[in-house]
């Protein structure tokens, strides 16, 4: 389970100003919102790649801000991070970037085919072959296998919370459509607690057990797919179809 | 008035940036410290950072030395020709390579190679979120990548200086018998006339200074890294001004402390 209690995060700006959330355990909750409203920051703040100004975030209870180092490193690696761009390492080829996702002292101790073997189970379930794409280097891969290297890198150390940073950015729609499957898939077979931050609200509509939506810094809306379908909210209504989206996006185009 | 209330500002703001990157470097060379003294380091990485920054550097090191040495040798014959006896050439020679111009070149040929290439490369890796990346994968990057940069660095610059200084002496000698016609017998003898052992040991401490100062600024700068291409492009500026002035600041601050 993760909590997120009151929590500020400004740069220059405010971009978090309170937010209070709880991801039940095994529960997959979609973060939606429009662009720089903190869906980012706020899931950074999970893992204390930020830190918050105010609040705190605790993962099963324990608190992620006051954990010693060597403790907050343990708790890292119960969390697999799918980053925007797939963050792999340029200079290490497919094989090290995933094996880099399992935790370093089973790294050392696991012999070279057990490690193999999990890295390529891995690549399997997120559909890549790993004949294929074993050796290559980050750059020799398309956007879409990329996002998915990393995705296997953050299921290889089997973790118990997923968190997605705009998985199917800058997709087309086949990849979106794997890349959306894929995240369903895991949730179901791994039972992981997910959180997906996107811009995809179908894929977000479809593949969560709820959906909250980030507005200005603060939680607008939190509830079930269809709850965020028939809401009444203005914002919501942007977001859940497209003709209240292109109105709105008129009204703030005709704005002086 | 306001000239002089611009200047304090300017001056005052200066000084609280200077704090912020001495603390920054501080605390980062604690962590390594503490790292390296826990045994968390891996020799493999030091092992192909010092690779990387000395095998990739020599060649450029033993040209700028040769041409260190050649151009002390060039100009002290110049000056020495028909009013000092041509032997004490050996002396100045050997005292400008060894005391200065074999650390500093070197020093100067490691900020554009390797300092340069540390603060993009961490500065890349930081703004396309790899160091999140390792970070959320429970590995710590003064470990994994400060660490490695800095102990090569303290292991390569004293044997790249130590490289420098010798091959610069034995341009300086050729050119002098090249030039003026001074003989190496004669060279040789100069240069042991006025030659103190505590010097090659001062050159080497020097060297040693400078390959903590350059991975240091180098990491600091690329780990705090913002803003995309652009902030990439500008730590690297910054970090190269930064390991410039450290460089020639130590280089002033050490012959009070070390020749006196």
């Amino acid at each position: 389970m993760i909590e997120y209690e009151d929590v500020w995060k400004a740069f220059d700006v405010p971009v978090l100003t309170g937010v209070n959330l709880r991801v039940e355990t095994g529960e997959t909750l979609s973060m939606v919102g429009p662009s720089g409203t903190g869906k980012s920051v706020l899931l950074k703040t999970t893992i204390e790649l930020i830190t918050p100004d105010r609040g705190s975030v605790r993962i099963d209870g324990e608190t992620v801000g006051t954990a010693s180092p060597r403790r907050l490193q343990e708790m890292r690696r119960k969390v697999g991070y799918v980053f925007q761009y797939a963050a792999l390492f340029d200079s290490m080829n497919v094989f090290d970037n995933v094996s880099l996702g399992l935790p370093e002292q089973e790294l050392k101790t696991l012999p070279r085919s057990e490690v193999l073997r999990r890295v390529c189970q891995s690549l399997e379930e997120v559909n890549l072959d790993p004949a294929l794409v074993l050796t290559k280097l980050p750059a020799e891969l398309s956007g879409g296998m990329r996002k998915r290297v990393g995705l296997a890198r953050a299921i290889v150390g089997e973790p118990e919370i997923l968190l997605y940073d705009e998985p199917v950015t800058g997709l087309d729609p086949v990849n979106t459509a794997t890349v959306d499957r894929l995240i369903l898939d895991i949730a179901e077979h791994r039972n992981v607690t997910s959180i997906v931050v996107t811009h995809d609200i179908e894929g977000a509509l479809q593949l969560s057990d709820r959906v909250a939506l980030l507005d200005h810094g603060k939680l607008r809306f939190v509830g079930t797919p269809e709850e965020f379908r028939s809401s009444d909210d203005p914002v919501v209504r942007a977001f859940a179809d497209r003709e209240a989206a292109a109105a709105a996006a008129l009204k703030i185009m005709e704005e002086p | 008035m306001a000239l002089l209330q611009r200047l304090l500002r300017g001056l005052g703001r200066g000084a609280v940036v200077t704090a912020h990157h001495a603390g920054g470097i501080g605390i980062l060379l604690w962590r390594i410290a503490v790292a390296t003294l826990r045994g968390r380091v891996a020799l493999r990485d030091v092992v192909d950072q010092a690779v990387e920054m000395g095998v990739g550097s020599l060649p450029l090191v033993l040209v700028t030395s040769v041409l260190s040495g050649v151009v002390t040798s060039q100009q002290g014959g110049y000056q020495f020709t028909g009013s000092i006896p041509l032997y004490v050439l050996g002396s100045v020679v050997a005292s400008s390579v060894v005391l200065e111009l074999g650390p500093v070149m070197t020093a100067f040929v490691l900020i554009g190679r390797v300092g340069a290439r540390i603060t993009a490369e961490l500065g890349t890796m930081q703004v396309s979120e790899q160091i999140d990346a390792l970070l959320s994968l429970g590995r710590d990057p003064v470990r994994v990548l400060a660490a490695p940069r800095l102990l090569a660095g303290i292991l390569v610059t004293p044997l790249l200086v130590g490289i420098a200084n010798c091959v610069g002496l034995f341009a300086g000698m050729v050119a002098a018998r090249l030039d003026v016609g001074l003989g190496y017998e004669s060279f040789l003898y100069g240069a042991r006339l006025f030659w103190h052992n505590w010097d090659m040991f001062y050159s080497l401490l020097k060297a040693t200074a400078f390959g903590v100062i350059i991975p240091i600024i180098s990491t600091h700068m690329g780990l705090r890294t913002r803003g995309g291409a652009e902030g990439v492009g500008r730590a690297t500026t910054a970090s190269v001004v930064f390991m410039i002035i450290s460089v020639l600041v130590l280089d002033a601050l050490f012959p009070p402390l070390f020749l006196n």
